[in-house]
């Protein structure tokens, strides 16, 4: 019973995890760049439902459009500001300018919204179900549907319909996709808008359970890192699936053994995969020849 | 990195913060550098507030100047920090970063500078590196945690206690001292385990530690943890006792939480101005909101007694960092949270209290205080 109870926590807590590292990979694959400012991202999302919620006085869910196209504005912003002037440098320098953006986001945060803790209201209900012996709460079970439709809907829209083909094709090849007549630029202004998105619903549905402040997001750009390596450098599916396995990963070894353990398991795991399958979970081996 | 980008950005912003006023010669400088940003920063704000509101109370004929420094969470920014304010005119105290890793790098150049640290820092081991030039205004480790866990024993008659606490040197040296006090009161925990700060579900800790079958739950865990497991607890339909460390007296954690959810937890601290007491409290918390529109904690009334002390030395004629030192070192002070003298090593809090909640209110009630706890522990 214990065991059931954990993985109910291990996959709404990994529901979210999925939607951060979607967005990480959306952009990884549209550009080839890291973008570091993706767990900083969630916090503003989650701060944005906190400053939302006195205006719009409804359950948490009423807020969630508004977080959406308010995110992919600031994803829009951060595009222009910290990844287009400089997608002709190294690579290293838009890893420099995410963490910058990072570091301001925090800065901002703490300057508008202080230091303090704070909680976005619950998505429906706060209210904890009793299911065959189990205690879910409400807010778990909207987590894990929310981020569920959420990662859908967004599939469907790569899938089917023609926005999603050109950005496909822009992350597939950028120079080919240009030639093929797909505005490349504008799509990779897309795809930072939708990653800043899935952060800012990932941030509205952590900011209720796990509370949110202007330093929270730190730790899950490792969590988003880390599930992506897992699951397969710039596979979709791999982050979604990569994202859940941390997350249970975390809750699992930590209830057995400890979480400093869980912790020093999961780097260690991440060291093994990149030793023995680096291509992750769902990546293609990539051989060089001659 | 990032911690360097971190640095850099906190000092340029540091940097707008100086009064660009020429200063008299004879202004007495009470610089305040703490952690505004970074994972101290909650504690970091009541603690610069608190020494704010202190120093607003100008001794006649002293002309007071004071500059606030963001030190961000590295050592190497607090000590610039201090090397930049050393600069500044006479300096008659630094009202000084509550980061114990910060306070132990900035020791030795207050030593070389002889300037006083008024800090209000639990770090055991600041005030043990022989420096005469430290004062702490908030009960040490040894302290808080000797009440901790006499109320958990003497007052709650409780003898098998689940200790979960932080991984963090706050957490490790929480845990150490309510190691040696259950010890000392013929108690041994039956469950102990650490829970790094970024851990975002604290299911597993709880299941773990209710396997054990305690009696009673201490924690000794930052505000953002507190709230989660006493979240989870709550949802779980957890009906133990908990008592808590000082992060659940603020405030800001107490916002987290329904009223409903708070019930039966109690918490140690050195002082909770919101429950009330003395007129003059009440006049600190409604000054302290009317400053900043925010509710006072401990730390900001712990700084707030530390720079009000040294403003009465300077009232009593000190005007030089050595005069300050020796005042803050012999006298005694009636504070607003207790009274404070030091004990030869810097340590001028030797008090603390128990708070509980009734789960109507977030408003905790003061239940218990303890006078140098630490003596009927040994």
């Amino acid at each position: 019973m214990a065991a059931l109870q954990l993985l109910v926590n291990g996959v709404a807590l990994g529901a979210a995890y999925a939607l951060v590292a979607l967005g990480f990979v959306l952009v990884l694959n549209a550009t080839s760049a890291v973008n570091f400012a993706q767990g900083d991202l969630v916090m503003a999302g989650g701060l944005l439902a906190v400053a939302l919620a006195p205006l719009i006085p409804l359950p948490g869910i009423a807020l969630l459009p508004a977080v959406l196209v308010l995110m992919a504005a600031l994803g829009l912003v951060l595009a222009l500001a910290a990844y287009l002037p400089l997608r002709s440098r190294p690579p290293v320098s838009v890893f420099i300018s995410t963490i910058a953006v990072g570091i301001i986001l925090q800065n901002g945060a703490a300057i508008l919204f202080g230091p303090e803790p704070r909680a976005a209201p619950p998505l429906f209900g706060d209210d904890t179900l009793h299911i065959a012996g189990l205690a879910v709460p409400e807010q778990s079970l909207a987590i894990v549907a929310v981020a569920g439709l959420l990662i859908g809907v967004q599939q469907w829209v790569f899938a089917r319909t023609q926005l999603g083909r050109r950005l496909r094709a822009t992350a597939q090849d950028p120079e080919m996709a240009r030639a093929c007549g797909v505005p490349v630029t504008a799509m990779i202004l897309v795809t930072f808008a939708i990653g800043a998105a899935c952060a800012g619903a990932a941030g509205l549905l952590l900011a209720n359970r796990y509370f949110v402040t202007p330093t929270s997001g730190g730790d899950l750009i490792l969590k988003a890192y880390i599930a992506v390596t897992v699951g397969g450098w710039g596979s979709v599916p791999g982050a979604v699936v990569g994202a859940l396995l941390i997350a249970l990963f975390e809750v699992g070894v930590s209830s057995v053994l400890s979480y400093p353990v869980a912790l020093g398991a999961l780097y260690l795991t991440l060291l093994a995969i990149l030793v023995l399958r680096p291509q992750g979970l769902f990546g293609e081996a990539v051989r060089r020849r001659g | 990195m990032r911690r360097a980008l971190s640095l850099l950005i906190g000092l340029l912003a540091a940097s707008t913060c100086l009064s660009p006023a020429a200063r008299a010669d004879d202004t007495l400088s009470f610089p305040v550098l703490v952690p505004l940003t970074g994972f101290l920063s909650l504690e970091g704000t009541s603690q610069r507030n608190g020494a704010v509101l202190a120093l607003k109370q100008t001794p006649a004929g002293v002309a007071i100047a004071s500059e606030i420094v963001d030190t961000g969470t590295s050592p190497e920014a607090a000590v610039t920090a201090l090397e930049r304010a050393a600069g500044g005119g006479t300096v008659g105290a630094v009202a000084a970063s509550m980061l114990g890793t910060q306070m132990l790098a900035m020791l030795p150049l207050a030593n070389e500078l002889k300037l006083p640290l008024v800090t209000v820092s639990g770090t055991a081991s600041i005030t043990e590196q022989g420096n005469p030039w430290v004062f702490r205004f908030f009960p040490g480790d040894a302290v808080t945690k000797a009440a901790h866990a006499r109320y958990v024993v003497e007052e709650l008659g409780k003898r098998q206690p689940a200790v979960i606490y932080q991984t963090t040197a706050y957490g490790q040296s929480g845990k150490a001292h309510l190691d040696a006090a259950f010890k000392a009161l013929g108690v041994t925990p039956v469950f102990e385990e650490g829970v790094d700060p970024a851990a975002k579900d604290l299911l597993p800790v709880l299941t773990k530690a209710l396997a054990a079958n305690p009696d009673v739950l201490v924690l000794h865990l930052h505000s953002g943890p507190t709230a989660l497991l006493l979240r989870q607890a709550a949802s779980g339909g957890v009906t133990l006792p908990i008592v808590a460390g000082s992060a659940m007296h603020q405030p800001s954690t107490a916002a987290l939480l329904e009223p409903a959810e708070l019930k039966g937890v109690c918490a140690e601290t050195a002082a909770s101005p919101i429950s009330g007491g003395t007129p003059e409290v009440k006049a600190f918390t409604d000054a302290y909101r009317a400053a900043f529109g925010k509710e006072p904690d401990a730390f900001a009334l712990g700084q707030y007694d530390g720079m009000t002390m040294v403003l009465e030395a300077v009232k009593a004629g000190a005007r030089t960092p050595d005069a300050i030192r020796k005042a803050l070192s012999s006298e005694t002070f009636k504070g607003l949270a207790m009274t404070y003298k030091s004990d030869g090593k810097g340590n001028m809090a030797h008090s603390a209290v128990i708070v509980c909640y009734d789960g109507t209110s977030r408003v905790p009630a003061l239940v218990k205080r303890y006078d140098d706890p630490t003596l009927a522990a040994k």
